[in-house]
């Protein structure tokens, strides 16, 4: 089998995309493609779901997939869909319009010239994220040694995505801790400037500025903003006297 | 057998309900990795932010003197994203921080180390360890504290994870110095010089660094009227 230099290479350039700031889509369409020209099939798709749970299509090796895998998601049946929901292998089934498990999906197949399909699910562990779809313009019976470098591409793609979101997660804590912790200084120092324009300490400093706040119905953050770059009024501070 | 010393440090950590709050951290950090005294330093936009904890007065200066200065194994660790090793802080004429160095030696400290906390590559400060006796790190010390910089920094993500937009987490808090204080005599000199807090900032620790001060020292004389800049 002189195919298994190309799928070690294959399996190591997908490897290398895999660097900061990859592009999940890019990842992908790349694996669909190399199905096609590593594996016995015709065409091939891949489906993620959104975090909201619903399944969208990421990437296709032609349009005729891109269409195929659209109206499955219209229709609501499908290989992909099969694969996603159970988070197993749909082993290749001979398509026939109008029959089979996917009577509506077999027959838009059938006539966009695909004779059969499998589906992979895209999976790590517990964790489902989307599936991998594989159509071949023959009945033939796809080998199993290729369904299983399939399943090697999915793995791959799988593991990418997952650390792809979770480095995006871990991005947006940092940023949210470094932006509260600004917060928490821009309000700091208002108290510093409060407390020198109107000469008192710096605790009544605070509750005048929240008492402001809360009256104007202002964020206690902008209104020390407002404080800090000198673009309240300094009166403001100064609650009018009492006769 | 791999995963033996991510189990045991855990095991130390943990504090029997498996919580760890952040003081536990630098309390047990010394032990684990066989130094006198470990500090969390968060930073960001190339400045430090503040500690999350230290373990005792020396490894609080040490984070005070780079806070103040700028400069030290924390701020070189997250800038330059490796591992920072000073063995013997005394053994060299060029000191490799040159306002750093003097006050850390007369404070007794003889070796620092300084392994950035990152997650994937989320940076977010640095775990600073030190000794007051010269020398560098054990191999297995070295990897205990990488493993312990790897835990922090996931820990200080996990629990902001907690928290509600715009605030920091509790648990972050305790037992944290954010310098506000420093903060609070910006605000005060920006009024009294009429300059930005920004530049109030730097008078600030410029004035500090003159006079061999900690920028919190100088901050508290400012808060309470007993000292002027300008």
């Amino acid at each position: 089998m002189p195919r298994e230099a190309d799928v070690v290479r294959a399996l190591v350039e997908m490897a290398d995309t895999l660097v900061e700031d990859y592009d999940v889509v890019d990842l992908l369409t790349g694996l669909t493609d190399r199905c096609v020209s590593l594996l016995g099939v015709s065409a091939a798709g891949v489906m993620l779901a959104s975090p909201a749970g619903g399944l969208g299509l990421v990437a296709s090796s032609s349009e005729a997939m891109r269409l195929l895998e659209l109206f499955e998601l219209q229709a609501e049946e499908g290989p992909c869909l099969d694969a996603f929901h159970t988070g197993e292998r749909v082993e290749q089934e001979n398509l026939q319009a109008g029959s089979g498990r996917w009577p509506l999906f077999a027959a838009t197949a059938v006539e966009a010239g695909f004779q059969s399909a499998l589906a992979l699910p895209l999976r790590l562990r517990e964790v489902t994220l989307g599936a991998l779809n594989l159509l071949s313009a023959s009945h033939d019976q796809i080998e199993e040694a290729d369904v299983i470098v399939a399943r090697a591409f999915a793995d791959l793609a799988a593991l990418s995505i997952l650390q792809h979101r979770a480095s995006t997660e871990s991005q947006r804590l940092n940023e949210q801790l470094s932006a509260a912790l600004t917060s928490r200084i821009v309000i700091e120092q208002a108290k510093g400037v409060i407390s020198e324009r109107v000469g008192i300490g710096m605790a009544e400093a605070f509750s005048r500025m929240r008492n402001y706040a809360r009256f104007n119905n202002l964020r206690l953050t902008d209104v020390a903003r407002g404080a800090v770059e000198g673009t309240l009024d300094p009166n403001t501070w100064t609650p009018p006297s009492r006769l | 057998m791999p995963g033996t010393r991510l189990r045991r440090i855990l095991a130390e950590l943990s504090d029997g309900d498996g919580a760890w709050p952040a003081a536990r951290l630098c309390e047990v950090c010394p032990r684990i990795a066989g130094v006198n005294g470990a500090g969390v330093m968060l930073m960001s936009g190339d400045v430090p932010r503040g500690s999350l904890c230290t373990s005792d007065d020396v490894s609080h200066l040490i984070e005070d003197l780079q806070y103040t200065l700028g400069e030290g194994p924390c701020v070189d660790a997250y800038l330059q994203d490796t591992v920072v090793s000073e063995p013997d802080l005394a053994d060299s004429d060029a000191p490799r921080w040159f306002a750093f160095t003097p006050p850390a030696l007369q404070a007794g400290v003889r070796a620092v180390f300084g392994f950035p906390l990152r997650v994937g590559t989320v940076r977010l400060g640095a775990l600073n360890l030190y000794r007051n006796q010269p020398g560098p790190l054990g191999a297995d010390q070295h990897a205990d504290a990488l493993v312990l910089a790897d835990l922090t920094a996931r820990w200080v993500l996990e629990t902001q994870a907690g928290a509600p937009d715009g605030v920091v987490a509790k648990d972050l808090e305790i037992g944290a110095d954010f310098h506000f204080a420093v903060h609070n005599a910006a605000g005060i000199v920006s009024v009294q010089e009429d300059i930005s807090v920004t530049e109030a900032l730097i008078r600030l620790r410029a004035f500090a660094y003159s006079q061999d001060r900690l920028v919190g020292d100088v901050a508290q004389d400012i808060i309470t009227r007993r000292l002027r800049l300008g």
